[in-house]
């Protein structure tokens, strides 16, 4: 083949990932729109260890050349993430593009990974070295700039299995219904036992250079009361206000601020707060 | 250097180019299923739609050496079929056709539909059209045209 790899295996793909330099090619919607100039690709599509989805204890885990269309299909992806997938442009796009992908491309946009952020996802990440995990908020070091070596693939995100009361909430906010890049995204993870908040995520994407989440914002209401949480509402939201530095995009930084904080307000009254 | 060998519309072909070549160019230029529009080559529009092991996919967006060992059916392929009288003669009838531009995609993105889901609601329809740009019709026509499709093709699909 001129111009191009294809690997059958996991092993297959990290020696030529090692020997030669490849662009690794899983689904091809974001490459193909990049257009590099002369690129070698690493074809990745017929690599069994990247094309399962699987549970164990903890964690579901998809392959990184798993397409979101078969996500969509197996009951064992979480209803946050399908909930994300499924409005990923359109049936073409979803038949084609892949988990592994979204997060190589490195945008702050990618859907599915806004999801990995708000549920502390973990990426499995190999090469002829060895093999190693990172959370996916250390994957991502600014804008396009990936905790990736040369000779390394994604190989699957571990997805923490949801809790039997956790409850969530997704928005997307983009300029159509089909084919839109997110302007603005959403998600949140709520949780509460006995009376008290024992877990809060809040993520957002497609505003930064990376998906932004404030652990020490969301630690306000852990460990609350809702009540407590109503009243801490106000100082809340004004500490987003004052901690988000959002960058300019088709659409100005202040509208994405003022759309940021709308979504985190709807999202904390669905919780009661 | 081995060719990068597939079937196209149910014959056997190799590929002697680049595998980093665009399937939409390759299928316009070196084998001339022309039915492949470009409209945007950006995965936006679907007017280059093909079905690729019969899932729907944009061959912008797709790099030849992705293409190797698997079917690629055009309309060239599928207007030998039953299913796509049904559908042509649903078009026809209800005037889903102006320009043309997107026809092709928009039949086999109706195959795609119908062949997951035969008997689709409005709104599963919309939804499974929702790649397929259309700058003439507004949509209506091409929706009900699915729908008669559906009925009329009772059992095909």
């Amino acid at each position: 083949m001129v111009n191009g790899y294809t690997a059958h295996s996991l092993a297959e793909a990290l020696e030529i990932r090692a020997a030669h330099t490849v662009i690794p090619y899983a689904g091809g919607t974001d490459l193909m729109v990049e257009n590099r100039p002369d690129p070698t690709y690493l074809f990745l599509g017929r690599v069994p260890e990247l094309c399962g989805i699987s549970e164990d204890e903890d964690y579901i885990r998809i392959g990184a050349a798993v397409t979101y269309t078969r996500a969509l299909e197996s009951p064992l992806v979480p209803p946050l993430m399908k909930a994300a997938v499924a409005q990923i442009a359109a049936p073409a796009i979803r038949n084609a593009g892949t988990f592994g992908g979204n997060l190589g491309n490195g945008s702050a946009k990618a859907d599915s990974v806004l999801i990995e952020f708000v549920t502390d996802a973990k990426l499995r990440i190999a090469s002829v070295r060895g093999e190693r995990l990172v959370n996916v908020a250390d994957f991502y070091q600014g804008r396009k700039q990936l905790d990736l070596a040369s000779d390394e693939l994604i190989v699957e995100i571990l997805l923490p299995k949801p809790t039997p009361g956790e409850r969530w909430h997704y928005e997307k906010v983009g300029g159509r219904n089909a084919l839109a890049i997110s302007r603005v995204s959403f998600a949140g993870v709520y949780e509460e036992r006995d009376g008290r908040i024992v877990r809060l995520a809040a993520g957002f994407g497609a505003v930064a250079a990376t998906v932004l989440r404030y652990p020490d914002l969301e630690a306000m209401l852990v460990g609350r009361t809702v009540e407590e949480a109503r009243s801490l509402k106000p100082d809340l939201l004004a500490a987003y206000e004052g901690r988000m530095q959002l960058t300019r995009g088709r659409v100005s930084a202040e509208y994405r601020k003022a759309v940021c904080l709308r979504l985190l307000g709807a999202f904390l009254e669905e919780m009661g707060i | 250097m081995n060719g990068i060998c597939f079937i196209l519309n149910g014959a056997p072909v190799t590929y002697e180019g680049s595998a980093a070549d665009r399937l939409l160019e390759v299928l316009r230029d070196t084998y001339r299923t022309t039915s492949v529009k470009c409209g945007c080559k950006e995965g936006e529009c679907g007017a280059c739609s093909v079905l690729l092991d019969g899932m729907l996919v944009n061959s912008c967006c797709v790099a030849m050496g992705a293409v190797e060992g698997r079917s690629v059916v055009t309309l060239e392929g599928y207007r030998e079929t039953e299913r796509f009288a049904v559908l042509s003669r649903a078009y026809g009838e209800l005037s889903a056709v102006q320009c043309g531009f997107c026809t092709p995609g928009m039949i086999l993105a109706s195959e795609a539909l119908l062949s997951q889901n035969p008997h689709p609601s409005e709104e599963e329809i919309r939804e499974g059209l929702s790649g397929n740009l259309c700058r003439c019709t507004g949509y209506n026509a091409i929706i009900k045209a699915v729908s008669l499709a559906a009925e009329e093709g009772n059992g095909l699909w």
